[in-house]
């Protein structure tokens, strides 16, 4: 029992010490589960952004239903000053319109944008298909099939596009998450996938466009879907700090520059390069228009392709 | 060579050793509490990771993630609880051997398995990864489908006494597991306009009420029984000769757990379920097993273990996660500046050596600290039951609100304990729920998949590939096998059920 | 045999069998692409649960035992408990759970049962919340409790 007694007054004793300094703790909401890409980019982010602040900071995971639970709950924490969310493009921009939510891209208070990578329409090296053409031609034979992410992300929109306005013939065929549908791309499951500069170093695959306005550094020789005679698509995975509405906009300010600081950052900046993040920041009314502009866009690709009615 | 040496150099440091030591030794205590396991353990880990270097930071996650597998066993054959899912098959015949007072030896056996499954998997990853991988990449959804559907058969391996109520429970995990977000269509099933429903349900909630709060429940309805006291735990490592009469079993776990750690989307739960299927069929002591039998431990652990070896095939060599432990592990890699992929092998070698080297040495850290981490066990269950009753509430709770931060989760936890509860006393078997659960996903996006795939056509499956084709063959040879041993053991016991009616007679 | 129905072992199975029909009913009423698995299942499992309930009303002899009287207030308490941590936080639920579970458990000398609440459910609450930063669900929107 005396062991007991003692580690209990030790823990009573830092607890008063700890409650005395934590008077203000930011909580960052992560709306996957720890360790996921987004996770892995919000910890990294996190340190630095509240040293700029000056405030202590706390991480919390609230995952599941496509990241619309954390993302939820910071729209439901109207004029809370301590709650901001470090969000990813499918939850601000793309579920909204999917389902039946409590936040639109009006519930919140946008601060910044932090990452941005556009996304390139990739097969796999192993593959004879060596440009846009090609595959085209080889679909006429035979349809495709594409993978993605799962229902209604990123990947499966911008292929879905693709789809709509091209003579390419291929059908989806959703994974449980990058990985997985990289195994099927291995194994020649599925013949097409629309993903980041990340996963295309990652595996073997070859680009054969990108979803952008210009080439990518990097991938000079990648034409872009407008000069394949297309129209113009852009779709990137991007993400971005938002709070809830009703803050002060003396907060805002703190926010925003705190997160500017952080991306400026030679700490931050040697992570992405690690993790092929590429910094993008736009500030909080550049954020707030690209958010509603995207959402939209994403709209009319889900009405577009008949995955909205 | 040069690059080996180099390698085993840096993870002899100082600080990757005492890593080692210190993040298996949190992961055995960790995977042992009930509701607390891998995941949970590593986020608890992960920020600490920041500030390492690469290897020590790994060695620490590997340690936590091997201990946390090998942890799991320790309650599942003390209290019949176990700590982590992946330890659920351990339960079998791991708590009858404790009642029947052979305690130490169970104990003994789930360590030296889990010792030999680790070793022999890092063996597997550092000779054949390449090759397995390669191998892993034909699984695709159809090839995965026919090999759920194989594992699906140990729901009617694991309930012995009533078949019709295990396959019930099976359903009842396999619904479980279909709440929320259809896979294919994004579409919401089962959440009767519920927002908090269309999340689904996950696997600690139920596991930890199944097990951990319907054990304080039947101890609690036996609470001043003086059988019902936990027993004193030791450890009783195999003798050289008994472990050798059972090496086949060892071996064949753990190859079962290194194949399906290096398949990405099963992990080390599947593995143990298929691996002890398997066992019931071919042990040479399969009668006794489920009531007490070292092979059905051995089955379990040694396959659970292989996996964490295993499950760094696929990440090494492609860069594609095996589960969500290894997931976490990735993330954990690029933070310190590894990229998973194709070409990690080439570009980074000798970090990647030194992560093989590491791996040995977190499962000889297990070898050694399992002693002292059950001596530890011992000692908080001499406290009164309360205490120990009253923390597995609290461990269950708190990790049934961390695994995704939803206090629903909770209720889900506490409603399942209380099912669980009533179907524990009308003879249910509970293992097969968490099976459903476990393998119910998979199955069901693999076929849909597949029919997408073979545009709805479910007979294409069989004939799809050479792979497909011998594991269908080999479901079917299962099938009749289990009919045809049923109906034989059937008409024994009807036939000496007349024979013993007849001398009554005369 | 209307008396057997009585018997928790039938009610049980019995349940599990309404509980599978209507949600069955819900499957066979759904898109045939999201619900062609849940179908499947849901069928089998109202099918095992009917033939379990024949056999068990087969078995049973009597009225079977109902006593789980203190069983279940500490049921109760749990999941008033897991409810309640939604909108109280974690702590303060927690706090009276393990108290009542001490006590149930017979450990009724108040020096144990105060220190052994505090240890367990503070204890344990705030080594998870404020030591490692692992975030359990709060009441105060600072998040300190």
């Amino acid at each position: 029992m005396k062991p007991m007694r003692h580690s209990l007054a030790l823990m009573v004793l830092a607890g008063a010490s700890h409650t005395a300094q934590a008077q203000e703790t930011l909580e960052i909401i992560v709306p996957f589960a720890a360790g996921g890409a987004t996770d892995i980019v919000a910890r990294s982010f996190e340190p630095i952004f509240s040293e700029q602040l000056g405030v202590t900071s706390v991480i919390r995971n609230l995952a599941g239903a496509s990241a619309t639970v954390g993302t939820s709950e910071v729209a439901k924490s109207e004029g809370n000053p301590n709650i901001i969310g470090y969000e990813p493009a499918g939850a601000l921009s793309i579920q909204p319109s999917l389902k039946d939510l409590s936040y639109g891209p009006d519930s919140f208070t946008y601060i910044c944008r932090t990452t941005s990578n556009p996304m390139f329409l990739m097969v796999s090296k192993s593959s004879d298909i060596e440009d846009f053409d090609q595959l085209i031609a080889a679909s006429q034979e035979q349809p495709l099939l594409y993978g993605s992410s799962g229902p209604g992300t990123l990947p499966q929109l911008a292929v879905a596009a693709l789809v709509g306005e091209s003579d390419l013939e291929a059908s989806h065929i959703p994974y449980s998450g990058s990985g997985p549908a990289m195994n099927a791309l291995a194994g020649n499951e599925i013949q097409i996938m629309a993903d980041t500069e990340t996963i295309l170093e990652n595996y073997d695959l070859r680009p054969l466009a990108v979803f952008a306005h210009h080439r990518i550094e990097g991938y000079e020789d990648v034409p872009t879907i407008s000069e394949l005679g297309l129209p113009e698509m852009e779709f990137s995975v991007w993400q971005g700090l938002v709070a809830p509405k009703g803050i002060s906009d003396e907060r805002k300010t703190q926010y925003s520059e705190a997160c500017q600081a952080t991306l400026e950052s030679d700490r931050f900046k040697s992570f992405a390069e690690n993790a092929k993040a590429g910094i993008a920041y736009l500030g909080p009314d550049e954020f707030e228009s690209f958010v509603k502009e995207r959402f939209e866009a994403n709209k009319q690709v889900l009405r577009d392709t008949g995955l909205l009615d | 060579m040069d690059i080996i040496l180099a390698a085993v150099g840096d993870a002899f440091t100082w600080q990757a050793l005492l890593a080692i030591v210190v993040g298996t030794w949190a992961g055995i205590i960790i995977g042992g509490l009930p509701g607390l396991g891998s995941v949970v353990g590593l986020t608890i880990f992960l920020p600490f990771t920041f500030g390492m270097d690469t290897i020590t930071g790994m060695a620490l996650l590997i340690g936590v993630y091997c201990g946390s597998v090998y942890g799991g066993s320790i309650t599942a054959i003390l209290i019949n609880t176990p700590g982590t899912p992946q330890s659920a098959a351990t339960t079998f015949d791991g708590y009858p051997m404790t009642q029947q007072g052979r305690i130490g030896e169970a104990l003994g056996w789930a360590t030296f398995a889990s010792f030999f499954g680790g070793v022999l998997s890092c063996v597997i990853l550092i000779f054949c990864a390449p090759q397995l991988a390669k191998f892993a990449v034909n699984f695709g959804s159809i090839e995965v489908f026919a090999l759920i559907c194989l594992a699906m058969m140990c729901i009617v391996g694991v309930s012995k006494d009533s078949i019709m109520k295990g396959l019930v429970c099976g359903m009842i995990g396999f619904f479980l597991s279909m709440v929320g977000a259809d896979p294919i269509t994004g579409a919401n099933r089962f959440t009767f306009g519920s927002y908090a429903l269309s999340s689904g349900l996950t696997l600690i909630p139920v596991v930890v009420g199944a097990f951990a709060l319907s054990e304080i429940f039947m101890r609690f309805a036996s609470r001043d029984d003086p059988g019902a006291k936990i027993p004193e735990a030791k450890l009783r490592f195999p003798r050289l000769g008994e472990w050798f009469k059972r090496v086949i079993e060892l071996v064949r776990g753990s190859l079962i757990g290194s194949f399906i750690g290096a398949l990405p989307g099963t992990g080390a739960a599947a593995a143990a379920f298929i691996s002890y299927a398997t066992a019931q069929k071919l042990s040479p002591r399969r009668e006794h097993m489920g009531q007490g039998e070292p092979d059905g431990i051995i089955a379990s652990e040694s396959s659970n273990n292989a996996v964490t070896g295993s499950s760094f095939i696929p990440t090494l060599a492609l860069g594609i996660p095996g589960d969500v432990v290894t997931a976490m592990m990735m993330g954990a890699m690029v933070i310190h500046g590894i990229t998973p992929g194709v070409r990690l092998m080439v570009d980074q070698a000798q970090t990647v050596y030194a992560l093989f080297v590491v791996l040995i040495i977190v499962n000889v850290a297990m070898l050694i600290l399992s002693k002292p981490s059950i001596g530890l066990f011992r000692y908080l269950f001499r406290l009164h039951q309360g205490y120990v009753m009253a923390a597995i509430v609290m461990f269950s709770f708190i990790g049934a609100a961390t695994v995704r931060g939803n206090p629903l989760d909770l209720v889900v936890a506490a409603v399942t304990g209380i099912l669980a509860y009533a179907l524990r006393r009308a003879g249910y078997p509970l293992a097969p729920l968490v099976i459903g659960m476990v393998l119910g996903p998979e199955l069901e996006s693999s076929l849909r998949r597949g029919l997408l795939i073979k545009n709805g056509d479910f007979l294409g499956f069989f004939t799809h590939s050479g792979i497909s084709m011998a594991l269908f063959s080999l479901l079917a040879l299962f099938i009749v096998w289990t009919v045809w041993s049923s109906l034989t053991q059937w008409r024994q016991s009807s036939a000496n059920a007349r024979r013993a009616e007849s001398d009554a007679s005369k | 045999m209307v008396a057997r129905l009585a018997h928790p072992r039938v009610l049980l199975a019995l349940g599990l069998f309404l509980v599978g029909a209507v949600l069955a009913f819900h499957a066979w009423n759904g898109p045939s692409d999201a619900m062609l698995v849940p179908r499947f299942v849901l069928t089998l499992w109202c099918g095992v649960a009917l033939a379990i309930t024949l056999v068990e009303m087969s078995r049973v002899t009597g009225l079977g035992s109902w006593s789980l009287s203190t069983l279940l207030v500490l049921m109760a308490a749990m999941l008033i408990a897991a409810i309640a941590v939604a909108s109280l936080g974690f702590l303060l639920p927690a706090l009276p759970l393990v108290a009542l579970t001490l006590w149930l458990f017979r450990l009724h000398r108040p020096l144990p049962l105060a220190v052994g609440t505090l240890a367990i459910a503070g204890g344990l609450w705030f080594l998870f919340h404020h030591v490692l930063l692992i975030r359990l669900p709060t009441l105060l929107t600072s998040g300190a409790l």
